[in-house]
């Protein structure tokens, strides 16, 4: 289908609200901090409203309460939760207990911390309860799966280079960290390396086959390792983790790796994956059934290759960093977001480099318009989320920058700051089940529209050191009565059942679907 | 900001704004530009020119050295114009640990002498990064001042700013996605401190083993250069040098015949011999190493041929992978076998009072000898390239008053080069026709090389 054919999409409006909603952090720090700048959004008080934690490099990374009202100004409230850290460059939360209370992982130069959430978002360091023990390497990337028949996640992490080669760093990557639950049922046992490393700036449990048995992508940049390339590992259960080779199917690749995001783009009921890197990002398609791990790039025939600044005159390559699917305009089409930012001041990449909103079309192709939407930031880019912060059901973004002031943006779809106006229907839900896996990570829902189904897979990992926990969000586009079903971790499928529009929803396993309200 | 986008910079914010709000459009139909070989060779041979001068120039640039500098410049040129080569292919996928390469846009049209000029001078400033400040600044000069002098290839009335930063920031990506591979072969500031916490090499020690030479005595020469990664050749073995003569003292052995054969020769070299040593020197410091040399020949022979920008990007692609991986293997060998120089020999055991006139001997094992295996590797690459029997003109020297000098063949300017170390009284012809063995074989993995898809 031609571009005459296709309408383009609707532009939502993004208010720049860093000042008044009270967001104070800067990512600060010279070599070791030069990739990370991460940030985790997750709702620690059940008022369904998403907390913020900001990673802010050598400085102290900050909680801040979400005070919002609901479809008004984002209002953050900067709190103490026992999270406050140094050297923080990333975050990713996630129930690892599996008692309703959400964890969180923060990525740091020096040993990853992991905080076991309390309630009434205060938080204690577990590293030593959970015996989970990183060592003092550049921690720069996580993911996480519940392989099956475990109650705990496998936790998996990735690291760049050797801190002590800082003088000669090319091919000293060191190796990533799958650790998994002990044997005991409680906590985990040791961790493995997973070698070969190279320099992980992202990773992603995903199914990407639908075996119903997620691997993890890494992605690596090509700026340091020797001999490396991006790679895929089987983690099966019982068994070693071990590398799909080309053999399998899978094709050899060397980008600046640095994100991950992924998405069933086409509806063939198989996640593509942005694989976000210095002007060279990819998206890359499952080829052929599913039996091989073999993909191939369609980033040029979807629009998405986004390898220069689209906006503000500089010509150079773009550095591009977090990656997110998700529907910014409520239309039923996914979009991707890209933040972009130059390494430090590398001079032949561009200085000015603007996040991507990349809006989707009924066609299949994205249309940039990071520019009208208001979020086109020329600061040095780098984590960044999509979270619906004042539950209006339109996704408000916030970005980390290095060397610069941490950036909040309030979506107010067609309207303005001062009358908001939605631009679709949508829905959000959450997945509870009882055993381990609360949240029910690596379940796949799917969502009828009547025209057409969407999917989602609930994963932890992937962006730029930024993770989330919440609501999952779905665009409706003009539908009003639209159908869902979900697939839970275990592969059992639930009903399809009648899901409100524009409203939050809870869907457990056991008890089904209720409407949530906020208290 | 450099100068030349001085002017442009209005012209930029108007593209920029084109841009912005062009955004809806669907990919529009590229306009056609003409393919690489459309082009004169005029930016690759304008950059080889400026690159033998640095090499000649720049301190630490060892004949290994530069072999390598003018490998990795060869392959930034290859990589950031081979989309503009109808039925060529990348070399990724075949070359040691290079996996991938950015690839241009479809939907962008580029100009290959733009893109070209762009990969140059940035590969030829991250290659020679310690270069003075006033070759630095010639290195800026030369990438201004080309699409000046050579306006047939940057025609104004074609290249639109839009098409210009197009060109450059893809040359420019391409040399970075290079030099990214570049820094873990081993080989990478070689010229500069140690940077890999290496201890200090200590020559093994015995019979028939190298020891530091007369008159200066100086250490090793980079010797773990065999331990980098090659190009081509999946490991420096894989062009073994067929086995020496066992080592003897005894008269009437084949090592001590070879021995008094470098004693006579050298002492009795007749004038052509002694200009046919010095001729194929090539020096560090005083020339562009013979490395070089034989960028220096088929620079001009390019350029005497009306070559296209295609034709020289594969051309200087297959000759200087191939001589970079000769000296690997032949430094491979050197330091395997840690043979001893015939001035120690013939010292020890023939005339204690010897010493060859002509020349020192340089400081690294001698078998095989490196020029015989490098010489051999280019001709064996530009023969098969360009013909084994085509005569050329070698004007390399002429600044130097030993040139032109002609040839018939690349092969009789090889074996000359090669025996001109027997001549110099500083290698044995055993090592001479190890080398030329060696030599081949590298020439021979080199071409085995698919340009063509």
């Amino acid at each position: 289908m031609g571009l005459a054919q296709t309408a383009p999409p609707a532009v939502p409006h993004f208010v720049n609200e860093t000042e008044s909603a009270g967001l104070q952090s800067r990512f600060e720090g010279e070599g070791e901090f030069m990739v990370g700048g991460g940030l985790a959004t997750f709702d620690c008080d059940g008022d369904g409203l998403p907390e913020v934690y900001v990673t802010a490099g050598v400085n102290k990374a900050k909680f801040y309460r979400n005070r919002s009202s609901r479809g008004g100004p984002i209002k953050l409230q900067e709190e103490h939760s026992g999270l406050e850290l140094t050297n923080a460059i990333g975050a990713y939360p996630l129930d690892i207990d599996g008692d309703g209370i959400t964890d969180l992982v923060v990525l740091r130069v020096g040993e990853v911390e992991v905080f076991r959430g309390l309630g009434a978002c205060k938080f204690e360091r577990a590293n030593d309860a959970w015996n989970i023990h990183t060592g003092n390497a550049w921690h720069t990337a996580f993911s996480a799966t519940w392989e099956r028949g475990q109650n705990w996640p496998t936790l998996a992490i990735g690291t760049y280079i050797d801190r002590s080669k800082s003088d000669f760093p090319w091919g000293s990557c060191t190796p990533a960290l799958l650790i998994r639950p002990a044997a005991s049922g409680k906590g985990f046992a040791p961790g493995q390396p997973l070698t070969p490393g190279y320099c992980a700036l992202s990773m992603l449990f995903s199914d990407w086959n639908r075996s119903g048995e997620a691997a993890l992508r890494v992605s690596n940049d090509r700026e340091y390792y020797k001999g490396g390339q991006e790679q895929l590992w089987r983690i099966a259960p019982g068994q070693a983790p071990a590398l799909y080779t080309e053999a399998q199917g899978w094709k050899p690749m060397q980008i600046w790796g640095m994100g991950i995001a992924s998405h069933d783009l086409d509806g063939d009921g198989f996640p593509e994956v942005f694989l976000t890197s210095m002007a060279d990002n990819k998206l890359q398609k499952l080829e052929g059934d599913g039996s091989r791990p073999s993909f191939g790039d369609v980033a040029y025939k979807r629009g998405v290759t986004a390898h220069r600044p689209y906006a503000g005159g500089d010509v150079h390559p773009s550095t591009a960093w977090h990656a997110q699917f998700a529907d910014v305009n409520n239309d039923g089409l996914i979009d991707l977001l890209v933040v972009k930012g130059n390494v430090s001041t590398m001079p032949d990449f561009a200085t000015l480099d603007p996040t991507n909103l990349l809006l989707g079309q009924a066609d299949g192709r994205f249309v940039e318009a990071g520019q009208e939407a208001g979020i086109a930031n020329f600061k040095r880019g780098r984590g960044g989320m999509l979270a619906d912060l004042n539950g209006d059901g339109l996704l408000d973004l916030v970005v980390v920058n290095r060397w610069d002031k941490a950036q909040l943006w309030r979506n107010v779809g067609a309207g303005s700051a001062d009358k908001p106006v939605g631009m679709g229907h949508w829905m959000a839900l959450r997945l509870q089940q009882n055993d381990g896996n609360r949240d029910a990570v690596g379940a796949w829902v799917e969502v009828d529209l009547g025209t057409q189904v969407i999917r989602q897979e609930l994963t932890v990992g992937g962006g730029h050191a930024s993770g989330q926990m919440g609501w999952m969000h779905f665009g409706l586009g003009e539908a009003t009565a639209v159908k869902a079903r979900v697939q839970w971790p275990s592969g059992e499928w639930s009903p399809w059942q009648a899901v409100p529009a524009d409203s939050f929803s809870i869907w457990n396993k056991g008890s089904g679907l209720d409407r949530w309200s906020a208290p | 900001m450099k100068p030349f986008r001085t002017w442009l910079g209005g012209l930029l914010a108007v593209w920029a704004m084109a841009q912005s709000q062009s955004a809806f459009a669907q990919v529009r139909a590229p306009a056609p530009m003409p393919p690489a070989s459309a082009y004169s060779a005029a930016v690759s041979t304008e950059w080889f020119s400026l690159a033998l001068q640095l090499a000649q120039q720049n301190p630490g640039f060892s004949p290994p050295v530069v072999s390598r500098a003018l490998a990795y410049l060869s392959l930034a040129l290859y990589e950031s114009v081979v989309p503009g080569m109808a039925g060529y292919q990348s070399l990724a996928g075949q070359l040691n640990e290079l996996i991938s390469l950015p690839w241009a846009q479809l939907d962008e049209p580029l100009h290959w002498p733009t893109v070209a000029n762009a990969s140059m001078a940035t590969m030829t400033r991250m290659m020679f990064s310690n270069a003075s400040a006033e070759n630095k600044a010639r290195i800026d000069l030369l990438e201004r001042n080309l699409p000046i002098k050579y306006s047939q290839d940057f025609d104004p009335a074609v290249l639109s700013v839009e098409i210009t930063n197009r060109s450059e920031t893809f040359g420019k990506l391409m040399a970075m996605a290079i030099m990214t591979w570049a820094r873990t072969d081993g080989g990478h500031e070689a010229w500069g401190p140690i940077r890999r916490n290496r201890e200090n090499y200590v020559p093994p020690s015995g019979p028939g083993k190298w020891s530091a030479t007369p008159p200066t005595f100086s250490p090793a020469l980079l010797p773990w250069w065999g331990e980098n990664r090659p190009f081509v050749l999946r490991r420096a073995q894989d062009c073994p040098a067929p086995p020496p003569p066992t080592y003897s003292e005894e008269p009437g052995s084949a090592f001590y015949k070879d021995a008094q054969e470098v004693y006579r020769v050298s002492n009795a070299a007749t004038q052509e011999q002694r200009q046919f040593a010095l001729y194929w020197a090539d020096d560090a410091g005083k020339t562009p190493t013979p490395a070089g040399h034989w960028a220096f020949i088929a620079n001009d022979l390019l350029k005497a041929q009306k070559a296209s920008l295609a034709g020289a990007a594969e051309t200087m692609a297959r000759l200087n992978l191939a001589m970079s991986d000769a000296f690997v293997a032949s430094w491979a060998t050197k330091y395997s076998l840690n043979s001893i120089r015939p001035v120690t020999y013939v010292q020890l055991v023939i005339d204690s009072n010897w010493a060859p006139q002509l020349m020192n001997t340089p400081p690294f094992p001698e078998y095989p000898s490196g020029h015989s295996v490098q010489s051999r590797a280019a001709a064996g690459v530009l023969s098969a390239l360009m013909g084994t029997n085509t005569r050329f003109t070698d004007n390399t020297h002429n600044d130097r008053g030993w040139g032109p000098r002609s040839f018939p063949s690349f092969a009789a300017a090889s074996d000359e080069a090669a025996l001109s170390r027997l001549y110099a009284g500083i290698h044995f012809r055993f090592g001479v026709e190890g080398g030329k063995a060696q030599g081949q074989c590298v020439a021979d993995k080199v071409m085995a090389l698919k340009f063509k898809r």
